[in-house]
């Protein structure tokens, strides 16, 4: 008869098995301080003469491939910011080569202090933008192959026969029957293809646009998107524009400014003239309470017998980028629609600026902006990951695929 | 167990006791009694006393003929007592006057619901009747099928102030007979729910509708049921939204229960009673003179032939709602004393033709 010491497992949480754990748990947190703060602390010991070869070195070098050029030339972050003066850098010159890898070698928002990202990315500016046509043109096709929005962006007589059940994007129970009456609103065809636009703007709401005298160069954009029916008016032109082709509208925003579109109706028509012949987008099969109020948009402009067009997004584009994004790392509840819009526009056009992106409480100089350019209410916490997708796009800059604007516009 | 509790367990067995042996059978008539009350309540609604069939209604106002005076005494007394019911002067719509900001009242065609004026329901309501009292000429057109061919539009028109009853069509092929004009067209808002989808959705074909009202007053009953609130606000924006010319009103649930008490009163026993008669009321109470066109709620006309029952359709109303025949009797007796006059017969020179 084999029977186990009972006194065996009495020494549950005894000395030995204590001492393991204090030791497990002080690894474990020396570990991740060196993940979160370890290139700053392999800089400093870089320049304090540790050895290129160091092992702690070649250990970041893991998980940050690119890493270990940039670690060699050895930048000296505290000459760099006499340079300005010097008036703007080549694109292609090795100092910008340099600086946009300094960009890109931060993979985690959390891997550095915001205020360092701030410090790159600001000097980074001095650099002239170009597009690096062959990441665009990689990056374009692996969107392409994801969510194609010259045939999936809206839902339309194409590509959402009649009869559809039409699947909402989060209430995944929920089927939307298409029928006739609803079938009758969607355009026949998608009405742009890809590549069609030569220069797009995408201006989104940040504090950041304040101030920024950015209307004309969005003026001149070929094509600009707006998100969420900002206010253009005389205020704002300077900095914003007015030229629109295609604006956003939440239904939450149709619920709580204009009670569903079940009372009046001509202030929320009036709101919409603004844009003069803008398209309206809406995402009416995000999840079932969309569905109506977007719909009764169409009628609102059908009544007031509007030249401006309404589209809706395809639930299955949407779903289709938040998966993209979420494969790059931007985990939210949902994406935000200036994300969308800048995806669509990757596709749509050639050039893509984007205008008003910035979601920190501050500028790249560190002084506190509001967070919108028209007001500054908050948005709901834990709903979107802003500074996340902001990352996200401050990597496309520096990749040469599209072109972040957070300064003063030059040319006016 | 104190003493003091076993007393009152005993007192109170003996109390029950004591009932058990002097109404013994307690439990039974409960039942019953409300069994009865079912049954008055039932008669009260729909009293067993049904009116005649309508063929001797027809027989009836055939042999009394349709000759007609008028007696200004008749009138003024029922004027009168319409005064001192219902006040309709003051109180025939919302106003800014008779109902201010959170007051409270009751829905007049439910039992149990009660709405408060709250701001942004008071800022639609004008702020007195917006008539000019007192009115000279009324007409009251319903919509029964009597019209049909009846040659009345002009004489219709000639009236200073035409009312109307649920949105009834006025299209050209219409115009001989029920003429062009008016000034208060109703709006039930059922109306809304069946013909304009509550107006939730596209309200264009409405808004066209309603053109052919031009100027009028659109009167609605909106606190009368809790449902019908909703739609006849929604009226309200609508209209105001594209500018039209038409005003709504609001139908004071007050009015409409005293008026609704002084029918009753006179035996006309229905859930409720017809928007016709709430106008041909209201109008007895606000004009001097009253005309009224298209009531006659039966199937068959003076010659026994058969009509419609609505000029422009024959869809037939809910059963057991409206007690049109009753109604009907009381405008025929409003109509021989001479306090207000119906016309049955069709009216092809009746320009020419006195009152007599």
């Amino acid at each position: 008869m084999r029977y186990a010491d009972p006194s065996a497992n009495r020494d549950l949480l005894g000395n030995r098995t204590l001492l393991f754990i204090f030791i497990c748990a002080f690894a474990l947190v020396t570990l991740l301080q060196q993940i979160l703060y370890g290139r700053n602390y392999i800089k400093r010991g870089l320049q304090s003469g540790w050895q290129s070869d160091d092992p702690l070195a070649n250990w970041t070098g893991l998980f940050n491939v690119t890493d270990d050029q940039a670690v060699q030339s050895g930048s000296d972050t505290t000459s760099r910011y006499f340079e300005f003066y010097k008036g703007p850098f080549e694109y292609n010159s090795s100092r910008c080569l340099e600086l946009r890898h300094e960009i890109l070698e931060v993979k985690v928002l959390s891997m550095v202090k915001q205020s360092e990202l701030f410090d790159r990315w600001k000097s980074l500016q001095m650099c002239k933008w170009a597009m690096n046509i062959s990441e665009a043109n990689q990056f374009k096709s692996t969107l392409s192959r994801c969510c194609n929005a010259p045939s999936y962006l809206f839902t339309t007589q194409k590509n959402t026969p009649l009869g559809t059940k039409l699947k909402y994007e989060v209430d995944t129970s929920g089927i939307y029957h298409i029928n006739q009456e609803i079938f009758r609103m969607f355009p026949k065809d998608m009405p742009y293809y890809r590549s069609q636009f030569k220069k797009c703007a995408v201006v989104g709401n940040g504090g950041i646009l304040k101030n920024s005298r950015c209307g004309r160069e969005i003026n001149s954009a070929d094509f600009v998107f707006r998100c969420n029916l900002p206010p253009i008016s005389e205020k704002y032109t300077m900095d914003v524009g007015v030229k629109t082709d295609v604006v956003t509208v939440n239904p939450s925003i149709i619920t709580e400014r204009f009670h569903k579109l079940e009372k009046w109706r001509r202030p929320f028509y009036r709101v919409l003239q603004v844009y003069q012949n803008a398209s309206v987008l809406l995402p009416a099969f995000y999840n079932t309470r969309n569905t109506d109020v977007s719909i009764r948009v169409k009628y609102v402009l059908d009544d007031f017998e509007s030249p401006q067009a309404v589209y809706y997004f395809h639930p299955q584009y949407l779903v289709n980028v938040s998966r993209y994004w979420l494969s790059l790392g931007v985990r939210a509840k949902r994406i935000s629609t200036g994300l969308i819009l800048a995806t669509a526009a990757l596709e749509l056009c050639e050039e893509v600026h984007l205008f008003g992106f910035w979601a920190f409480p501050m500028n790249p100089s560190g002084l506190y902006i509001t967070h919108h350019y028209y007001d500054n209410v908050k948005p709901r916490p834990g709903f979107h990951a802003m500074p996340s997708e902001i990352f996200n796009f401050l990597h496309l800059h520096s990749r040469g695929i599209l072109r972040v604007h957070t300064g003063t516009c030059s040319c006016c | 167990m104190s003493p003091c509790g076993l007393i009152r367990l005993q007192t109170s067995r003996g109390a029950m006791a004591i009932l058990a042996w002097k109404f013994p059978r307690t439990r039974l008539p409960v039942g019953a009694s409300a069994l009865c009350v079912v049954v008055v309540c039932w008669l009260y609604i729909f009293p067993v006393y049904r009116l005649p069939n309508e063929k001797e209604i027809v027989q009836g106002v055939l042999q009394q003929g349709t000759a007609w005076r008028r007696n200004q005494t008749a009138a003024r007394v029922f004027r009168k007592q319409m005064e001192d019911c219902c006040d309709p002067a003051h109180l025939f719509a919302m106003t800014k006057m008779n109902s201010p900001m959170g007051k409270s009242m009751w829905y007049d065609g439910e039992f149990l619901y009660s709405f408060t004026i709250d701001n942004s329901t008071f800022s639609l309501f004008p702020q007195a009747t917006p008539f000019q009292l007192p009115l000279k000429k009324c007409a009251v057109v319903g919509n029964g099928g009597i019209l049909k061919k009846s040659g009345c539009g002009r004489q219709i028109d000639e009236a200073n102030f035409v009312m109307r009853c649920n949105l009834p069509p006025l299209s050209s092929e219409y115009i001989k007979d029920v003429g062009s004009k008016s000034h208060l067209v109703t709006a039930n808002p059922s109306i809304i729910r069946q013909r304009f989808q509550n107006l939730l959705w596209s309200r264009k074909t409405f808004v066209d509708n309603m053109k052919i009202y031009n100027h009028s007053y659109i009167y609605m009953p909106a606190f009368s049921m809790k449902t019908g609130t909703e739609p006849s606000l929604r009226v309200y924006y609508t209209l105001s939204d594209v500018g039209a010319n038409q005003t709504v009103l609001f139908a004071n649930p007050n009015f409409l229960r005293s008026i609704g008490k002084f029918w009753k009163n006179r035996g006309i026993h229905a859930k409720r009673l017809s928007t016709g008669l709430f106008l041909v009321s209201a109008a007895l109470g606000l004009c001097e003179e009253v005309a009224i066109y298209g009531f006659w709620p039966f199937s068959v006309n003076m010659h026994e032939q058969p009509i419609s029952h609505h000029y422009y359709d024959n869809v037939l109303p809910f059963s057991g709602f409206h007690a049109m025949p009753e109604e009907f009797l009381q405008l025929w007796y409003l109509h021989k004393i001479g306090a207000l006059r119906m016309q049955l017969d069709p009216c092809e020179n009746t320009s020419l033709q006195p009152t007599s």
